[in-house]
């Protein structure tokens, strides 16, 4: 996973120059005449106008990129109250900072976003902006004819970008399958591209998701993960559509349809299931099929090979769909889903689970083992040795070097006495390193080798230690 | 270091043979181990068995025979459950690998242990690496079942299975370290210690240990500990589940995840336990057919699956079969 990974492709892929703008080609006549010319224009500002990701954006900022403009930017994500714009009209009348050009692109994207309560006065200023401006204007929106935006319709070179053809959108995914050195078939593109309805950005993100997963991009892949961006239905609707469907298709479109991924349906169907089928044995079939979608996930990851998804896809919708075969009735019941309880349960104990993982990567490390072992085999013993002799107990925590809060853990009811004789150790340990260190001084003698303790000393110890063991017993 | 009065260590780390001579049992491969060390050359190896008879501990030790006290220098250990991905094996192993070779050994060992858990494109890319460096650095892979190490790789290695210990052995051992730990303990214990464990040291060291920080290794005690330590609740879950209340069960079951910590399998060994108990009143094929059950369940966590999915999934197996044999709690 190198770290290169993480760039979204969006970024990646952005047009630098003009040329590298699709299809927009009315557009980008009128609006590259529009800057050229520029004080010298009937509109002093421009409003580029059309759906999501069909390239406004990337025309300035390309625009800008190739004639030597410098781009002062506000966007939805800014205030745009009264004084902000005017800060930005400051900035841009300044000529030339440190590294800036002289010349300046005035942008204020997603115009159509301005808040009439948030940014309140922002529209005027912007309309003072446009007149007084040192800089071109340019402004972008989705949807300008609403009619507040009236003023900077009257005010603006109106440019109009058109929905992007599928075979423009077919063509991009293409370029950056080859710039990544990725497989992609010629099908699974023509079907994001469908999907996407003229979207380049949402398209390239499905691309990414798919390639960048799965390393190639197969139409079977994609179907399995791509999905129309128009309506998504929450979990509840999810599981209702998915229970609910008469034919295997339906089941799987509840899928497709959904803001759940097919990782997150199979938590959903897990808790579900038992919720809404009643009958013994068709919940046994449901249960059975979430459980063989579950085997294939387990060998996808082992595998690498992500066309088996397509069959865990079928299993976890259409099978769980169709396993009420005693008791169809109780496929349209009504039934108030739960949210899945491993989720919350791990949220909950998140940091318990945190110190069992230490502890267990502490005694993987003293035994050879792998942590799982540790939990399943190590934990569950220590915690009868902490919670029934508190005295050994903190011997072993002083000898494995564990933390308080893992004593805690393991010791539970126990827990101070444990804490007691851990603490009362550690510092009789101190004292005798310390001795140890002076006596040594004061002889000078170099006593590298650990000397062993004599059998008789040890014996004592032994002695000492079961004497308390006994005597505790007897509480 | 006299902080022994205060500091204790776990018996099966403290009581792990540290030279090859000291290994109980496994006698073939011991001597034949030796012989690498006597030739210092060695080629590359996997070990194959059941847990705790000794892989690990045998694999350190013959690192420890070539090398000397310093061995850990020369060691590169990894634990193939905690580091399984392919990410592992191209940076950390890798770098090893190619790393210079100390002007005094013959060569490097990398010690994958618990090796079957490596994904399958981590396997792959081992194969080169054993390859190409074989002059300087040798493998030891250690497997609990070899089918799950690819063929190439089990190719490259010359293989050594281990045996359970025999019961003498074990108990042999077991009284041996009580008597360094001046602990008290009784035959009978011993026995059922190994009854409990099987041939398995590791697990029969640890309840040793905890039985006698009881006070004594008696048969009340080992029972005791082995019960506190796998709570009943898995008896419960079984009774609820074979008596339809399916939600009950498995919200038990949650528990004993989530908050236990306990794995799939773990749970799964304890049932298959609990359904040839007497306390469980089933016919006696259905015993069976529920073992069944269980081992599937077992193999689909073994091989990647989801623990809670698939332990769900056997519950309502569960409830269904208890439902056609009328099974009330
Ligand atoms: N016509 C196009 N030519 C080349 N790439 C494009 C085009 N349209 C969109 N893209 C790609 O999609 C991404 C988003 O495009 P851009 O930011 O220009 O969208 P936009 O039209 O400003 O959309 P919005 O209305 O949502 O702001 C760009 O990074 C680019 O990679
Ligand atoms: N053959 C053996 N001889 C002596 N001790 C053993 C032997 N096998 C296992 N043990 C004991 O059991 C513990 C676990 O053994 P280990 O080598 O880690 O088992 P595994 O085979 O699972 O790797 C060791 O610390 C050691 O004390
Ligand atoms: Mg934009
Ligand atoms: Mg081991």
């Amino acid at each position: 996973m190198s770290t290169e990974r993480r760039v979204p492709w969006i970024i990646k892929y952005r047009p630098k120059r003009i040329e590298e703008v699709v299809n927009q080609e009315e557009a980008k006549m009128k609006f590259v005449s529009w800057l050229r010319k520029w004080p010298n224009v009937q509109k002093r500002a421009a409003l580029l106008y059309g759906p999501p990701g069909c390239g406004k954006t990337s025309l300035v900022e390309a625009a800008a990129n190739e004639f030597g403009y410098e781009l002062i930017e506000m966007n939805a994500s800014d205030f745009r109250r009264k004084t902000d714009i005017e800060r930005i009209a400051k900035r841009a009348a300044t000529t030339s900072s440190l590294f800036g050009s002289a010349k300046k692109i005035i942008l204020l994207d997603e115009v159509d976003g301005i808040s009439g309560r948030e940014d309140s006065g922002g529209l005027e200023a912007i309309l003072q902006l446009i007149k007084i401006s040192p800089s071109p204007i340019v402004m972008t929106a989705n949807d300008p004819w609403d009619q507040s935006l009236k003023p900077l319709r009257d005010a603006s070179e109106m440019i109009k970008f058109d929905r992007l053809k599928k075979q423009d959108v077919v063509r991009v995914l293409r370029r950056i399958c080859e710039a990544e050195g990725l497989m992609c078939e010629e099908e699974a593109l023509e079907y994001i591209a469908e999907r996407s309805e003229g979207d380049l950005r949402s398209a390239i993100n499905d691309l990414q998701a798919v390639g960048e997963g799965y390393g190639k991009v197969t139409l079977s892949l994609v179907k399995a993960l791509v999905r129309p961006r128009d309506r998504e239905h929450d979990p509840f609707e999810t599981l209702k559509n998915l229970f609910s469907a008469k034919y295997a298709w339906q089941a799987k479109m509840a899928l497709s349809q959904s803001q759940l991924d097919y990782d997150q349906l199979r938590l959903w169907l897990l808790d579900n299931i038992a919720l809404q089928y009643t009958d013994p044995e068709d919940r046994a079939r449901a249960y059975e099929a979430l459980s063989r979608a579950d085997i294939y996930m387990g060998r996808i990851i082992k595998t690498g090979d992500w066309d088996l998804l397509a069959y865990a896809i079928d299993m976890m919708t259409a099978g769980v769909a169709m396993a009420a075969k005693n008791n169809p009735k109780d496929k349209y019941r009504w039934v108030k889903y739960t949210f899945p309880q491993r989720l919350t349960l791990l949220a909950r104990t998140k940091e318990v689970r945190a110190i069992r993982d230490d502890l267990a990567r502490i005694l993987a490390s003293h035994l050879h083992i792998s942590t799982s072992l540790a939990k399943s085999e190590i934990i569950p013993l220590l915690h009868v040795v902490f919670m029934t002799n508190p005295e050994y107990a903190a011997k072993l925590a002083v000898g494995l070097g564990l933390s308080e809060k893992m004593i805690e853990f393991l010791a539970g009811p126990e827990k101070t006495t444990v804490l007691k004789y851990y603490r009362e150790f550690k510092e009789a340990i101190q004292r005798q390193a310390l001795q140890q260190a002076i006596s040594t001084q004061q002889v000078a003698k170099p006593e590298k080798e650990k000397p062993k303790p004599s059998t008789k000393t040890s014996k004592k110890v032994k002695s000492e230690t079961k004497s308390s063991l006994l005597s505790y017993l007897k509480k | 270091m006299s902080s022994e009065k205060f500091a204790e260590l776990l018996w099966a780390e403290k009581y792990r043979p540290k030279s090859l001579k000291e290994i109980v049992n496994q006698e073939e491969i011991v001597r034949r181990l030796m012989k690498f060390v006597e030739e210092k050359n060695m080629p590359h190896l996997l070990f194959a068995g059941p847990p705790g008879t000794g892989k690990t501990t045998t694999a350190l030790a013959l690192a420890h025979d070539l090398y000397g006290e310093e061995w850990r220098k020369y060691v590169l250990e990894l634990n193939a459950s905690d580091e399984r991905g392919i990410a592992v094996i191209r940076t950390k192993v890798k770098e090893f690998a190619r790393s210079k070779l100390p002007g005094d050994v013959p060569f490097k060992i990398v010690l994958l242990d618990e090796a079957d858990n490596m994904t399958a494109d981590a396997q792959q890319a081992l194969r080169r690496l054993m390859e190409m460096y074989v002059e300087t650095t040798r493998f030891i892979l250690i497997a609990n079942y070899p089918s799950k190490i690819i063929e190439p790789i089990q190719s490259r290695c010359a293989v050594f299975r281990f045996t359970p210990l025999k019961k003498e052995d074990v108990i042999a051992r077991l009284k041996w370290i009580c008597e360094q730990e001046n602990v008290e303990c009784y035959q009978d214990a011993l026995e059922v210690i190994y009854e409990i464990s099987g041939g398995d040291m590791r697990k029969a060291i640890n309840i040793l240990q905890a039985a006698a920080a009881l006070g004594s290794v008696t048969v009340a005690h080992v029972y005791k500990v082995v019960g506190l330590a796998h709570p009943r609740e898995i008896r419960e879950i079984v009774h609820l589940a074979l008596a339809g209340k399916f939600i009950e069960a498995r919200d038990k079951l949650r528990n004993l995840m989530v908050n236990y910590g306990l794995s799939g399998t773990d749970i799964l060994k304890q049932m298959h336990r609990e359904i040839f108990s007497a306390d469980l009143r089933i016919p006696e094929d259905v015993r069976v057919e529920l073992a069944d059950y269980i081992g599937e369940i077992q193999f689909r966590i073994v091989e990647g699956a989801d623990d809670e999915i698939q332990l769900t999934a056997l519950l309502a197996k569960m409830a269904l079969l208890g439902k056609k044999i009328g099974y009330t709690a």
